[in-house]
């Protein structure tokens, strides 16, 4: 029991940081965006601008993503489930959140697979001008993927937690 | 098992799993996996997630997500809105119904500066409705007014809904945004249309302002009018240099998300908590586009691969022998249906790699299926019991508004869009007419 | 979906063209192919990024995501010493024909079996396609108007054309026709007239150059190492005779596409930039073999007989080549 609040309190805690530290991402999106019309209204456009935004936009979702989970911006179908019990809710999601775990495991696999092969022959490049190497950002979607896989399992925890009479606070909501 | 079995099955799981409650992308992306490494595990069918990630990665017109989210929450939480509410408020106040009419051309212009429905819905929960609340006017004619006023966020340009289309269709999204004008403006006339109408017959659903509160100097009233300049400057600071080919269409979200932010600095609102809330909330939506379109696209590319498109083109050319615009209605329809019980997103990016290509192979224009599917996805937003407005709308409305009157407020409003949806299938130059001035020079 | 007999082969093959493209550069072959293999073997075709995206479409094919691919050896970024060769290696040819000569005649066709074996994949056929040209919104008339460019192109050809000003953009293959429209691209520099009309690129620019910076596109047929290996060898000769076909339907349908479209073509206009000028670009493409040469042994070998085969064609003077240059 204290391992798993301890669990959940490391995960929750890391995963909140990164997400808020991330966060700021959007003004990097938006820096590099404005240079790219600035530096082709009144230079030469750039190279790597387009391809710089887009590893912005994926280190942002990607890493974001757990944060996001904790604030519950994830929609979910509340047909049914928004008629349930807090407790009914815990019981089912107990169950459903290994779909959430089976998903990111796969992207994991594939994610690794696709990291490992960015590093031979001499290490992947983007097929483009610019020709920046592919692993960095493999690196980071892997990471990201894993801390989606970490959060994930600190929510069954909780829905445990709950399911056992704990007083667990719900998601914040965003 | 046949493809066309599997293809059936993996659509039925997927909704089953989604009647669970649980996320969902993780629901989406669970059938989408399971059923690449069932069909094609034996050959590395277990990457198929990852590829999704890595096509994401090049789709370019998603980093506008973000932009507009953004744009829309410093809308929104700065509260810089209260002026144009204002302006409306005195000029419109004298007319029965005038206040909600009044609502109408807020929502519009809270529409031109951002991409999404959500920032016209919580700027009219926070700031309309309290106050036409306070004035008298019925609950139902509110609460309808204020959810069908926000749906045209998507129709009216910037539109984050015809940038997702413009992708799956690709088709240009600058004309796509400017077909959307016409029927957003259009279908707001609609809506205003009825307010009067409804407020004619029956005053005390939308009761006249009190002459004081309206009565202002003239002088005063005009300077009134400068908030109105607002929205147009900002969406004139974007859509300008996008129309005339000067900034791209990414690099034009981020000069339209910096002019918010701008406006919101200049006009002295943007407090440190707006910052942090507007920050945050734009992380928390952006994550949740990215990670279900994520998730669609794996599921996207296992349906392809099966030839699931074909399938359905199959069924409803040969096997049902139907005309082409009995086809367009039937998944007008089918399209409706399916968007009262599923998510908008989910629905775009689930439905529209599905029809988008059959639509274009029936011969049909796809820049102006592009309104008709927007007008369908707000109609779907409107209807219960799944939407992001009914939620907002719960969440946000004082506790006399009940579940059972936000249902009921928006059947009127509801059929005024499916009018709406109705003339443009049946005159489509109310949308092509305005791309196609602009670009055919 | 036919009911297909247990033990027929199947493949899933996805190329490099979308739908438009595809109908003419493969859908025949691959059809051909399916129609005389029957119950014994199936190809299933996919267009671009429609299983996998282009950049991870190596590593699905050796894999076996994938079991086969169309595709040049730039833009799916092979791993191999021969990549930069692939699409269009600058003034690399003059005409179509020139590509299957250097494959069979010339010894790169070995130099290309070898360099897939080491990586896992089956090189099965070279083929020959459009010659590259600039499709424009602007008008190029000088190299003075190629400077700030941003242009669609591979990325081989825009690592040489960015001494001339150009940006080469590199984005997914479907989306470039939007792209054009929402501003993120000036220009493309992918084809000959042929596919910029196919592929609708002439809806969306205004002019086309008549200079090209080759003459042909090479690209390829690949298969999954262990999957070519499964194929019996009648089918094996089967799948390569439906290459040969397709790489003959290319050869005069470009050819004749080029000089109908400039002729007659109602959607572009035709500049050109003088001669003498257009002369510093080829002397630049000199200067740029010369630096891939230096890169490793395989393409000094590569480049030596890209400069024996030139060297030969202007010695036999019309009408393999009409310039003394
Ligand atoms: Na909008
Ligand atoms: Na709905």
């Amino acid at each position: 029991m204290r391992i798993t609040r301890r669990y959940i309190r490391t995960v929750d805690g890391l995963n909140r940081v990164i997400g808020r530290i991330v966060m700021f991402g959007i003004f990097v999106m938006m820096g590099i965006l404005l240079w790219s019309s600035v530096s082709k209204t009144f230079f030469l456009p750039s190279l790597w601008t387009l391809e710089m935004a887009q590893f912005a936009m994926v280190t942002y979702y990607m890493l974001g993503g757990p944060y996001s989970i904790q604030m519950g911006s994830n929609v979910r179908m509340d047909l049914l489930y928004g008629e349930w019990s807090d407790r009914r809710k815990a019981q089912v999601d107990a169950l459903t959140v290994f779909f959430l775990i089976v998903y990111l495991g796969f992207l994991l696999w594939g994610g690794i697979g696709s990291t490992i092969y960015s590093f031979q022959y001499g290490g992947e490049r983007s097929p483009t001008a610019w020709r920046p190497y592919l692993w960095p950002i493999k690196v980071i979607m892997c990471l990201g993927i894993s801390l989606m896989l970490l959060q994930a399992i600190s929510e069954l925890l909780k829905d445990i937690l709950r399911l056992k009479g704990e007083d667990i606070p719900h998601e914040v909501d965003a | 098992m046949s493809y066309d079995m599997i293809a059936i099955l993996m659509f039925s799981s997927m909704m089953l799993m989604l009647l669970t409650g649980q996320r969902v992308f993780g629901a989406i992306g669970f059938v989408a996996v399971i059923a690449a490494f069932l069909l094609w595990g034996d050959r590395g069918g277990y990457d198929i997630g990852f590829s999704a990630a890595m096509k994401l990665m090049k789709w370019y017109p998603l980093l506008t997500l973000p932009m507009f989210i953004f744009m829309g929450y410093v809308l929104s939480e700065s509260k810089i809105a209260d002026d144009l509410y204002r302006m409306f408020h005195v000029w419109m106040g004298g007319l029965s119904g005038g206040l909600a009419i009044g609502t109408i051309g807020l929502m519009v212009l809270i529409s031109a500066m951002n991409g999404l429905s959500v920032a016209g819905m919580a700027i009219g929960a926070t700031i309309a409705l309290p106050e036409l609340l306070k004035r008298g006017y019925d609950k139902r004619m509110v609460t309808g007014v204020i959810q069908a006023g926000s749906s045209l966020g998507i129709l009216v340009p910037p539109s984050v809904v015809l940038v997702l289309y413009a992708m799956i269709a690709r088709q240009p999204v600058g004309q796509l945004w400017l077909a959307g004008v016409i029927p957003g403006l259009m279908m707001a006339g609609m809506f205003v249309l009825y307010i009067a109408i409804r407020c004619r017959i029956n005053p005390a659903l939308g009761p006249v302002l009190p002459k004081e509160e309206r009565d202002l100097p003239m002088g005063e009233k005009l300077a009134l009018l400068r908030a109105g300049a607002l929205p147009l400057i900002i969406f004139a600071a974007m859509m300008v240099p996008f129309i005339n080919g000067w900034t791209s269409l990414v690099e034009s979200s981020a000069i339209g998300a910096l002019a918010a932010f701008l406006a919101a600095i200049l006009k002295r609102r943007m407090t440190w908590t707006v910052f942090e809330t507007s920050v945050r909330k734009t992380l928390g939506i952006t994550c949740m586009f990215m990670w279900i379109i994520l998730a669609a696209l794996a599921f996207g590319a296992v349906f392809d691969g099966l030839g699931a498109v074909k399938a359905i083109e199959n069924v409803f050319t040969e096997k049902l022998g139907l005309s082409p615009w009995m086809i367009l209605i039937l998944m007008q329809l089918s399209f409706i249906l399916m968007g009262t019980f599923l998510d908008d997103t989910a629905m775009l990016v689930i439905v529209a790699p599905l029809y988008v290509p059959l639509v274009g192979a029936l011969g049909f224009d796809l820049i102006w299926y592009g309104v008709l599917y927007t007008i369908t996805t707000q109609i779907a937003y409107m209807t219960p019991p799944f939407g992001y407005n009914l939620f907002l709308m719960r969440a946000m409305a004082p506790p006399e508004i009940r579940l059972r009157d936000i249902y009921r407020s928006i059947v009127p409003f509801v059929l005024v869009m499916a009018l709406a949806l109705a003339l443009v299938m049946v005159f489509p130059q109310i949308a092509l007419w305005l791309p196609e001035s602009v670009y055919n020079k | 979906a036919p009911a297909l007999a247990q033990s027929t082969i199947r493949w899933r093959m996805q190329t490099y063209a979308g739908p438009a493209l595809a109908e003419h550069v493969i859908d025949p072959a691959i059809e051909m192919f399916n129609q005389i293999a029957g119950d014994r073997m199936q190809i299933e075709l996919f267009y671009a990024d429609q299983l996998v995206p282009t950049g991870e479409l190596f590593q699905a094919l050796q894999r076996g995501t994938i079991d086969a691919v169309q595709s040049d050896d730039d833009s799916m970024a092979s791993p191999t010493e021969v990549t930069v060769f692939g699409g269009y290696f600058p003034f690399g040819s003059r005409y179509s024909l020139d590509v299957p000569v250097l494959f069979n005649q010339y010894g790169l066709d070995e130099i290309w079996k070898e360099e897939y074996a080491k990586v896992g994949v089956q090189h099965i056929s070279a083929g020959a396609w459009d010659p590259c040209h600039f499709a424009t919104k602007d008008p190029i008339r000088s190299l003075a108007d190629l400077q700030g460019k941003r242009v669609f192109t591979f990325p081989t050809a825009g690592r040489f054309l960015s001494q001339f000003g150009v940006v080469p953009v590199t984005l997914p293959w479907e989306d470039i026709e939007v792209a054009v429209q929402t501003g993120e691209l000036d220009g493309i520099a992918w084809s000959g007239i042929t596919e910029d009309y196919t592929v609708g690129w002439a809806d969306v620019t205004n002019y086309f150059l008549t200079n090209n910076i080759s003459g042909a596109w090479i690209g390829h047929f690949f298969a999954n190492q262990e999957r070519w290996n499964e194929v019996p060898e009648d089918l094996k000769t089967l799948f390569k005779v439906c290459c040969e076909q397709s790489h003959y339907y290319r050869q005069w349908w470009y050819w004749g596409g080029e000089a109908a479209l400039r002729v007659n073509g109602p959607k572009m206009e035709l500049t050109s930039i003088p001669d003498a000028e257009w002369d510093t670009v080829e002397r630049a493409a000199q200067a740029f073999w010369d630096e891939i040469a230096a890169e490793s042994e395989t393409k000094a070998k590569v480049v030596e007989i890209f400069k024996q085969y030139n060297a030969d064609m202007q010695k036999a003077g019309r009408p393999y080549r009409y310039t003394n240059a």
